[in-house]
């Protein structure tokens, strides 16, 4: 979101914007903008009596709101979300070109501090109608038992609420309704009680070459799990979605709808039911009444602030935006834990260069996993990781090859030239909890005049001894399958944590049913509830939860 | 084994086809058709510094017409636009290029006495060198991290050079060419569409 630009174009803003940027300030006073006193146009509007109350407000439309929008609407209650980027039509709208995506990337701008200052944007923050999911890889690895374990078994980090047997049929569920495409029968944790929908997607030349080391080196390793069709594919509420076509372009967003995200899935169907969704819709203000119910929220929408009532309200804005709200209005804070805990996955990536003609832009980029690492016999951290090929879209690795890397000159244009011939493979690793690593509300100010989000992250001994084996490891493998010229790049994935679930108020936000122990009527579903970072990707335990939360709460509307 | 050398115009000729869709097509080819961008957001010396070290960061001796890499921070700047993210210790975008072009200033005449626009390609890089090292001299790193100032133009020069049409054929990138899906995705196993690398 470009802070500045809206204010040059005099877009309305009710609130008074402190302007940062030192440059920006004196080309205003040179112009003489924004010092005259407000025009009509800028005062405030009073908003609209409120007259129209619905049953639930849902706020994010990502893998945390769109589940549980669609149950509710399913269950009969009027329900409405309201999500702060816009709606598109993938079909028509979305390019293969990675620049031309950038919308879909939540680019207003946080602040990233700590040793491991965490990226956000195309790293892992979206925004549209859909949310985050428009630019998931669909990698959709279910949590085991003992992820939800880290203090029972290690006697660290802290233990989730409940074990896996409450995630585990939504797992099955979601799986079904989303088309997963996976191998049958999985190789890793518990028996299913069946297997995935769809059989696994193609492996590409990465996926291939992974699995041969691997099979060399004695590791065990599978076509993964996608949320991605290999075949033409039934979805309630929506008709037929067709197959992947091997475009590789997932973290770009999906223009066929072979991938799962929410805008193809759950969405259309809560909109069958009756759901009503409001694209480009930032709120800014959850009201509640004397007795610290939520009474409404207040949001901007096409420059007009705009109030809307519910009986309920659901957070699923995602670890960032969630606590960002909470901290603004003041709500759900006794624990103290709003903010706090902020975890991202280790994503620990190893690069070479093959004689084998690669083309990584082809096939599901998460092709093969590994989760032999899953407890490692020789680990000296606790957790685990899993192991996976990835493809990858020429500018995103020409851009991450330039930080990590930092060739420059002759030597970078030499060196990506053997794009065609470049295959990765990575982790997704477990990140425990730790004081050093939360998020707060900076001074600074974007277009909206509300305070930009700091995000401290600093990895710690368990994420570093955790790198450490990776790379160690995925440096044997990619030598045994043949790659040349081998470099790693640390980086952190996944925004985890910051409004913790737990069995008590006095050390969490949230009790296992996702409710606000301080608010009655308020639940937040989304990464933020999360007590440990899990060793998987997380949407699929995300949009787990996020059925889940919507079945305690019709449980206990019902009654 | 030497970086391969692909065939020019592979990606224009496939943007004539209807094996690219429209919203792809629009994009790339608003690059390729471009006009010579005038700065807005810097002053004329200081966006011909920029350029400057944009060709030696990324340099073009094989094109008559370079592709403009530094247009797209100059309007990225103009428009106030972000990618999502900063780190915390740097300075807000356009501040931070702005002291950190000045830094390359000073870096080059406290090492050659000379502007960096008057140093011959061999010193330039020197200065840069300098930069990417973190030992560049210059008052100005004393308010800009030096590394991550580097780091963060290298990438968004990178990025704009690798989104050109023309860069994608340097390095046999025809993805955009999407329309038919890719079957032939195992190594070595090419689609008609793509280019093979020329023979040394």
């Amino acid at each position: 979101m470009p802070d500045e630009e809206v204010l040059e174009e005099g877009v309305l803003n009710p609130i008074k914007t402190e302007i940062q940027d030192p440059l920006l300030q004196a080309i205003l006073e040179e112009n003489g903008e924004f010092l005259t006193a407000p025009t009509e146009l800028e005062q405030p509007a009073p908003l609209p009596d409120p007259v129209d109350e619905v049953d639930c407000v849902v706020i994010g439309t990502g893998a945390g709101g769109a589940p549980l929008l669609a149950r509710l609407a399913m269950a009969g209650l009027k329900v409405v979300a309201l999500e702060a980027g816009p709606r598109r039509n993938p079909i028509t709208d979305y390019a293969t070109d990675e620049k031309a995506q950038a919308f879909l990337f939540w680019n207003d701008e946080r602040l990233s501090a700590g040793q491991n200052p965490v990226a956000f944007g195309n790293n892992n923050s979206g925004t549209g109608v859909g949310g985050s999911t428009l630019h998931y890889t669909a990698y959709t690895p279910r949590a085991q038992d003992d992820d939800l374990h880290l203090h029972r078994d290690f006697g660290v980090g802290v233990d989730w609420p409940f074990g896996i047997e409450e995630l585990e049929p939504y797992y099955d569920e979601l799986e079904q309704f989303l088309g997963v495409s996976g191998p049958t029968p999985y190789l890793w944790g518990a028996p299913r009680r069946r297997g995935y929908p769809l059989a696994p997607l193609p492996l590409n030349g990465a996926a291939l070459l992974m699995q041969q080391a691997c099979a060399q080196l004695g590791i065990q390793t599978s076509p993964a799990a996608n949320a991605a069709l290999s075949a033409r594919y039934y979805q309630e509420g929506v008709g037929w979605r067709e197959a992947c076509t091997n475009r590789g372009f997932c973290q770009a967003g999906c223009n066929v709808g072979a991938k799962a995200s929410m805008d193809v899935t759950f969405l259309p169907l809560a909109e069958a039911h009756g759901a009503e969704i409001r694209a480009d819709a930032f709120v800014t203000e959850i009201e509640r009444d004397e007795k610290g119910r939520v009474t409404g929220v207040v949001y901007e929408q096409y420059g007009v602030t705009v109030r809307q009532r519910c009986r309920h309200l659901f957070l699923c804005a995602g670890a960032v935006e969630t606590p960002r709200l909470l901290l603004l209005n003041e709500l759900a804070l006794t624990s103290g834990q709003v903010g706090k805990h902020f975890m991202a996955h280790p994503g620990m990536q190893v690069w070479g260069t093959f004689a084998e003609d690669i083309r990584p832009y082809k096939g599901i980029p998460g092709g093969l996993i590994s989760e032999d690492t899953h407890r490692p016999k020789d680990a000296d951290f606790a957790g685990g990781y899993l192991l996976q090929s990835i493809g990858v879209m020429p500018v995103t690795f020409a851009s991450q090859m330039a930080r990590g890397r930092k060739l420059w000159g002759q030597q970078l244009r030499d060196y990506m030239r053997n794009y065609n011939h470049i295959a990765g493979i990575n982790i997704l690793g477990d990140c425990l909890p730790h004081a050093d690593n939360f998020l707060e509300l900076s001074d600074e100010k974007d277009a909206r005049g509300l305070p930009k989000p700091r995000l401290h992250f600093t990895a710690q001994e368990n994420e570093l001894r955790m790198n450490a084996h990776s790379e160690k490891l995925m440096r044997e493998i990619w030598t045994a399958a043949g790659a040349t010229d081998l470099w790693a790049f640390e980086r952190y994935a996944h925004v985890i944590g910051t409004a913790r679930m737990g069995l008590s108020g006095d050390d969490a936000v949230v009790n296992p049913d996702g409710r606000a122990f301080d608010v009655p009527n308020l639940y937040i579903c989304d990464n933020s509830v999360f007590p440990s970072a899990l060793s998987v990707n997380p949407a699929l335990t995300i949009m787990a939860l996020s059925l889940r939360t919507a079945d305690k709460f019709l449980a206990s509307y019902n009654a | 084994m030497s970086a391969p050398v692909y065939p020019s115009g592979t990606v224009r000729s496939l943007l004539a086809t209807d094996l690219v869709t429209d919203a792809t097509r629009a994009a790339l080819q608003a690059r390729l058709d471009a006009p010579v961008h005038e700065p807005e957001f810097f002053e004329p010396q200081t966006y011909a510094l920029l350029q400057a070290v944009a060709a030696r960061l990324i340099p073009q001796p094989d094109r008559t017409e370079p592709i403009d890499v530094a247009a797209g921070i100059d309007k990225r700047l103009v428009d106030g636009k972000a990618d999502g993210w900063r780190y915390d210790a740097m300075p807000p975008d356009r501040e931070a290029y702005r002291l950190g072009l000045g830094g390359i200033n000073q870096a080059a005449l406290s090492l050659f006495q000379q502007p960096f626009l008057k140093l011959p390609e061999v010193q330039q890089d020197a200065v840069l060198e300098a930069v990417a090292a973190g030992t560049a001299p210059g008052d100005n790193w004393q308010q800009l991290p030096i590394g991550r100032f580097f780091e963060e133009m290298l990438a968004e020069l990178t990025e704009n050079y690798y989104s050109h049409p023309l860069a994608q054929e340097e390095i046999g990138y025809v993805g955009m060419a999407d329309v038919p899906g890719w079957t032939h995705i195992q190594p070595n196993d090419l689609e008609p569409r793509e280019p093979e690398r020329l023979t040394d």
